[in-house]
């Protein structure tokens, strides 16, 4: 009786299996057999510190039978023994072995196709292969180019400067009104707010902005008028403060100079516009500049400038900060003119003389962008020349 | 409609209430909630600079690991604190001079590949353009188009020549390129705001009050 | 000296990163990285003189009893248990009950009031649009205008009035804006330059104090 129920229940159990498509019912399934990747090509990767070895191969032809991917296979001699190094999905066909014992060694590789409905393929093999480190970045060649050339440019109109020769400078509306926008602050007996930025000191706008800072200082020690300079970087709140301090000194009131007007205030991006929104309602500044890198903030705070009746100077080469600045602000300086201030305000020769070459590069930017496309339609070979000439990797 | 009953919650509603407060005007609970911020917030950045920098870097290295050569940078770093010494606090700007050699020498290069050398890169008009001129993203009349709009761009940032003649045409098109391109940051960036808002009102209403299931 | 010193800082320091880019070996790598390291524990200090001077503010706003001096303890108390709850919950001292304090005033009143001001950003948006909006000269109407299509077409709003305006969006975002943004990045990339420069070689020393004088 048992007997017959134990079969009768197999029997079921068969037939529901047999019945259900799937793997559980499938044949085994005949490992298919697929073509290995071939030419393998192993050498040491270029312009790195050393240590990897890149490796490159034309895929198998029988990707689309099942192939997943390629395991990459390294050792010490030709004979192995081969331990695993890395595996890329298939459609792929290099692989940096950022791994390598050593540099200046010999390693051999070896690459075959495997997923799991296939037997692992042939294997596709290389070597030796040596990694080594290189002292120069040879894919950087153009940026050195440029750094060098506007290096000399700087220097030629630096030396120009020097020699006395007379540089003109078109008016920066939103750098021409400092002088007006201090002056009222003075008239309305309000302070002067001066926000420099959001990004630390690392950020070469926010540079600009503290170069500002040292010629709007200067303006508010003259008219003594107070100002306040709240930070959001600890770095740069050292640094406004010394030219703060040294503007009063320089114009000859450094017992005017509050060491309380520049401080800081918070690292948190919002912390810092609720602060600064606390002293606009507050205060009252009678000017408000945002000089510097700016994000999300940059619209609370030029707004309730806004509204608060401020004279506002904003200045900026965060590209998306702009639009919001322009609308709500008095004057903005835009994008290159942030860095242009320094030298428009402070009048020194040779600030001014790199604003020279400045100019002079901006020109030599279009030049190559006009003769760059002349050159790169008139012939295959002048048009890689091109790519290469500006190719960073 | 009920109501949250976690005194969190309450704190977290009641200070964005707080926040939100300033729309109106200037008011005593905004004043508060941004103090509070400010404190938090320094002090919240107080322990990652403990925990991450300086236990980091500096105490478990020299304490642990007796990397005794870690206490040269602290050394350069306490000459900040010479500030508070009149006449010594000019040593203040040897860590400051150390900064800026290392980021302007670091950001020299790389500004001349991110910002020049790319940029060109992806003005250039090219061959591949002539596949399909018309195009209204990779064909040759956007290319120029782009290429156009680039130049002129370029130009009205000239500060050494008074904007005149053909210098001063070519700027006026560049700005109506600038303006046209600040529009469509204002406008892209409209949305993003409005899902912020929405987001906090979510908060408001489901966690607070549970008026949204 | 007193100038003369930092000046040299910034020249050595400024040419070996700028000649560090170009460099890729080993050796180089690790005096990057070092030197990153180097600089955070020195610049831990900055941190000490940053905290002083919050600390100052208050303190004066309390000793001279300005309007709501009182908030200013709110600060202060703020940075200290901030502060202290995160250094004694954190990996230095393990003690629970602290990071569990730590955790919940932040998720509960420093992150709420976080949102809540980034939320805000909503109705200063509107408040912006409307300003453009009544903006005269020729050059905000262009912006005015490229903003409205370029709002119009990610909203499905837009699509509902004119199945073309999502796409003539998505192209005055890829055209006219792409290039104005190019070449305001061209200038942005070469003021910047010439501002790394300037400083590299002491030329620009208002950082000194002094306006380079």
């Amino acid at each position: 009786m048992r007997t017959i129920a134990l079969a009768g229940l197999v029997l079921l159990w068969t037939a529901w299996a047999a019945a259900i498509p799937g793997p559980a019912a499938a044949p085994p399934p005949q490992p298919a057999t697929v073509a290995p990747p071939s030419d393998l090509a192993a050498g040491d990767t270029p312009n790195d510190a050393g240590q990897s070895i890149s490796l490159t191969w034309r895929p198998s032809p029988d990707e689309a039978l099942g192939v997943e991917g390629y395991e990459i296979l390294r050792a010490e001699s030709a004979e192995g023994p081969y331990a695993k190094v890395g595996y890329v999905p298939s459609g792929f066909g290099s692989f940096d072995d950022q791994a390598v014992p050593r540099d200046g060694r010999d390693f051999f590789y070896r690459v075959r196709a495997v997923g799991a409905g296939i037997a692992p393929s042939e294997v596709a093999a290389a070597g030796p292969a040596r990694s080594s480190q290189q002292w120069y970045n040879a894919a950087r060649t153009n940026a050195l180019v440029g750094t060098l050339l506007f290096t000399l440019i700087v220097i030629y109109f630096i030396q120009g400067a020097r020699r006395g020769r007379h540089l003109f400078i078109r008016r920066i509306a939103g750098l021409a009104a400092v002088e007006e926008a201090v002056g009222r602050a003075t008239e309305m007996g309000k302070p002067i707010l001066f926000c420099p930025g959001m990004d630390p000191v690392t950020s070469i706008s926010t540079l600009a902005a503290l170069n500002i800072l040292g010629q709007v200082a200067k303006k508010a020690a003259e008219y003594d008028t107070p100002l306040v300079v709240p930070n959001r970087d600890p770095i740069v709140y050292t640094v406004a403060e010394a030219i703060v301090k040294e503007a009063y000194a320089e114009i000859g009131r450094p017992d005017a100079y509050n060491h309380d007007s520049v401080f800081y205030l918070t690292d948190s991006q919002m912390g810092y516009t609720s602060g600064v929104n606390g002293i606009m309602a507050r205060e009252r500044p009678a000017t408000n500049f945002f000089m510097g890198y700016f994000y999300a903030e940059s619209l609370v705070l030029a707004e309730t400038g806004a509204a608060t009746g401020a004279i506002q100077i904003a200045g900026t080469d965060s590209i998306t900060q702009l639009p919001f600045f322009i609308t709500a602000c008095d004057y903005t300086l835009m994008g290159e003119e942030l860095y242009a201030a320094s030298a428009y305000l402070g009048k020194q020769p040779m600030l001014i003389g790199t604003l020279k070459a400045q100019d002079w590069s901006k020109a030599l930017v279009g030049l190559l962008l006009v003769a760059g496309a002349a050159l790169a339609l008139s012939g295959p070979g002048l048009r890689q020349f091109v790519l290469r000439l500006l190719s960073i990797d | 409609m009920t109501m949250s009953t976690d005194p969190w919650v309450w704190l977290a509603a009641l200070l964005s209430l707080f926040i939100f407060s300033y729309l109106y005007k200037d008011n005593p609970l905004f004043k508060f909630a941004e103090h509070l911020f400010t404190g938090l917030s320094v002090g919240y950045l107080i322990v990652i600079y403990y925990n991450n920098i300086v236990r980091s870097y500096l105490l478990n290295p020299v304490l642990a690991d007796h990397r005794w050569v870690l206490l040269v940078p602290f050394a350069i770093g306490l000459l900040y604190l010479f500030r508070f010494i009149p006449k010594l606090s000019h040593l203040m700007l040897i860590p400051i001079a150390i900064t800026l050699g290392i980021w302007n020498g670091i950001a020299l290069p790389l500004t001349i590949e991110a910002d020049i050398i790319r940029q060109m890169q992806g003005t250039m008009i090219n061959t591949s353009m002539f596949r399909n001129p018309w195009d209204p993203y990779t064909g040759l009349a956007v290319g120029i188009l782009i290429a156009v709009g680039v130049i002129c761009t370029i130009t009205y940032f000239f500060f050494s020549r008074e904007h005149k003649g053909a210098l001063k045409v070519s700027a006026h098109i560049g700005i109506w390129f600038v303006m046209i391109g600040f529009g469509a940051s204002f406008g892209y960036t409209v949305m993003a705001r409005v899902s912020l808002l929405i987001g906090r009102l979510q908060f408001m209403f489901t966690e607070w009050i549970h008026l949204i299931k | 000296m007193k100038q003369k010193l930092p000046l040299l800082i910034v020249l050595v320091l400024g040419i070996f990163f700028t000649i560090q880019f170009f460099v890729p070996s080993r050796a180089s790598e690790v005096t990057y990285q070092t030197t990153l390291q180097w600089w955070l524990v020195m610049s831990s200090f900055a941190m000490v003189l940053a905290l002083g001077s919050l600390i100052n503010h208050h303190a004066l706003k309390i000793k001279r009893r300005k309007e709501g001096w009182w908030n200013s303890w709110v600060t202060l108390a703020g940075i200290a248990v901030m502060g202290g709850l995160g250094i004694l919950g954190g990996p230095s001292f393990r003690m629970g009950w602290a990071n569990d304090a730590y955790t919940r005033l932040f998720l509960f009143v420093q992150a709420p009031m976080d949102s809540a001001m980034f939320a805000i950003l909503a109705f200063y948006m509107a408040s912006a649009s409307y300003r453009a909006f009544r903006a005269r000269s020729r050059e905000a109407t262009v912006l005015l205008v490229s903003g409205f299509v370029v709002m119009l077409g990610i909203i499905p709003f837009g699509a509902m009035l004119w199945h073309r305006i999502p796409d003539i969006a998505e192209w005055v975002m890829m055209v006219p804006n792409m290039a104005s943004k190019r070449g305001i990045l061209f200038g942005i990339g070469l003021g910047a330059t010439a501002t790394a420069l300037k400083i590299i070689l002491g030329i620009e020393r208002s950082w000194l104090g002094g306006g380079g004088k």
